[in-house]
């Protein structure tokens, strides 16, 4: 058996008892007490997550800019240092490889923090375009450093954040955190405000019990997939992959036609034109029952699509979900059957942000 | 920790027996514990026929779904509608409040095929050393 990599906070987990989970080659928490109370933190309070698994990968040099222009379906040549920007990394023919956050650290200098699937192949992806440039360096962080997500609406009345919350949202900042360095960006993946704080690996247990002291509660990958679906924020790998466009995916407000000429664009401007024949839409189901990841949808008892993400939404109190249905079927308030083994229940195409902050 | 009056099937469902062959069944902590929250219970309705080891309902927790399997054959009497409401009852207390299923037994010699509360909870530690290893 392969053995599982292991965060810089994977001790402090097990101390803490934490029903543990091989997510991509990595043991991370699934829970730590339970699903439902850890969504209830992030939604009422603060929680926080170890994402050290994602990826960080440092891109600088005088070409840096140019660089990410070639392979990013955003430039970056309006994003002030400072700040960052969610995009796509496309393949030639469009397929997304992954979607990934820019942040613009000095000049010339870039860090991406992507998703640790496929990790092997995207970083050769980065190679293979950047062509052994002596101007284009790129750096992969992630076994130096760790990551952790504190999200939640009191995430500013913890004294240990009161230095990250001047930011902006997408903005960050190197800031001390109760004498540790970090790196805070205003980002995250629960649909709540809070934080994603880069640290060496020697803060990240201090840093952990720091927070834990003023009471944000540890949460872990169940939670941050039940927060993150509910929020309509997509899973790369899972709600869309290589064989999938961005225009399929509903994520085309991530793709800038009109500057620079990124890998990928003829390709997208061809099916922009040609047109789609499926897409990305959230549904609600009528009943109880749970419609799971590759679940088939049908209407008027033909199969038309599948489930890509699903689950019991606790915010709402009932189960929603995310699939691919034929474009004519794709508007609000259609109907769909989902197959849920062997029982068909009913389920309505809703606005995929199924949770909105405050609302 | 396992009521010791109970016993159990290796899918982890309790029995435990009442009054003229007739006993309810639920899950065990055990599988509580593996599935985390719990959302949702699919159950048999009453007077439902349900055979030794086969499926009669299923229970999703926020991460997961797992069949329920009757550990004797017979008829469904009663389901326990607070369960069904608010499942969580399972979570909190597999063993007595949340209870599942009231079954009114065919063959009540069945029941020798179970595990006692000694064996079964041998049987558990087994799985979480393979679980482990």
């Amino acid at each position: 058996m392969e053995l599982l990599k292991k965060t810089p906070l994977n001790g402090i987990h097990h101390d803490l008892k934490a029903r543990m989970t091989d997510f991509a080659g990595w043991e991370l928490p699934l829970w730590f007490t339970s699903i439902l109370e850890e969504h209830n933190a992030v939604r009422s309070q603060t929680g926080m997550f170890d994402v050290s698994h994602m990826s960080r990968v440092q891109v600088s040099g005088k070409k840096a800019g140019q660089f990410l222009d070639k392979l990013l379906t955003r430039s970056v040549r309006r994003l002030e240092i400072g700040s960052s920007q969610l995009c796509l990394l496309c393949m030639e023919d469009g397929g997304i490889l992954d979607d990934l956050w820019v942040y613009h650290v000095g000049v010339d200098e870039y860090l991406l923090v992507w998703n640790v699937g496929d990790i092997e192949r995207k970083l050769n992806w980065l190679l293979r375009w950047s062509e052994s440039d002596p101007d284009i360096s790129i750096n992969n962080t992630t076994d130096e450093t760790a990551m952790v997500a504190v999200q939640g609406p009191a995430v500013c009345q913890l004294n240990s954040m009161k230095a990250l919350c001047i930011l902006s949202r997408y903005g960050h900042v190197h800031a001390k955190v109760n004498k540790l360095d970090m790196f805070g960006a205003r980002t995250g993946y629960t649909g709540e405000d809070g934080f994603e704080l880069i640290s060496s690996t020697a803060d990240a247990s201090p840093l952990w019990r720091i927070l834990m002291d003023q009471g944000v509660k540890p949460c872990g990958l169940g939670a941050r997939d039940v927060l993150r679906l509910e929020a309509g924020m997509m899973l790369s790998g899972q709600d869309f992959n290589t064989s999938t466009n961005p225009f399929e995916a509903d994520l085309a407000w991530l793709v800038d036609f009109h500057e620079g000429n990124f890998v990928g664009k003829a390709s997208l401007l061809e099916i922009r034109r040609r047109g789609i024949k499926r897409k990305l839409v959230g549904f609600k189901v009528k009943g109880r029952e749970i419609a799971r990841s590759g679940y088939s949808i049908f209407k008027s008892g033909q199969e038309v699509g599948n489930v890509t993400s699903g689950g019991y939404a606790p915010a709402l109190g009932v189960s929603v979900g995310l699939g691919y249905v034929p474009v004519e079927l794709s508007s609000i308030g259609t109907g769909i059957d989902i197959l849920i083994r062997g029982k068909m229940v009913s389920a309505q195409i809703v606005n995929r942000r199924f949770y909105k902050k405050g609302g | 920790m396992n009521p010791k009056e109970y016993k159990y099937t290796r899918e982890h469902e309790w029995f435990c027996p009442e009054a003229e062959n007739t006993g309810k069944t639920g899950l065990t902590k055990y599988a509580e514990n593996q599935l985390g929250d719990i959302v949702f219970l699919d159950l048999p309705a009453p007077g439902t026929q349900v055979q030794q080891f086969e499926k009669m309902g299923e229970i999703e927790s926020v991460k997961a779904v797992t069949d329920l399997f009757s550990p004797a054959s017979g008829k469904v009497v009663e389901i326990n509608t607070e369960a069904v409401d608010n499942p969580n009852l399972v979570n909190e207390d597999p063993y007595g409040a949340g209870w599942l299923v009231r079954l009114e037994l065919s063959k009540p010699s069945e029941l020798d095929a179970l595990m006692s509360s000694d064996a079964y909870g041998k049987y558990v530690e087994s799985l979480s050393h393979e679980s482990t290893e």
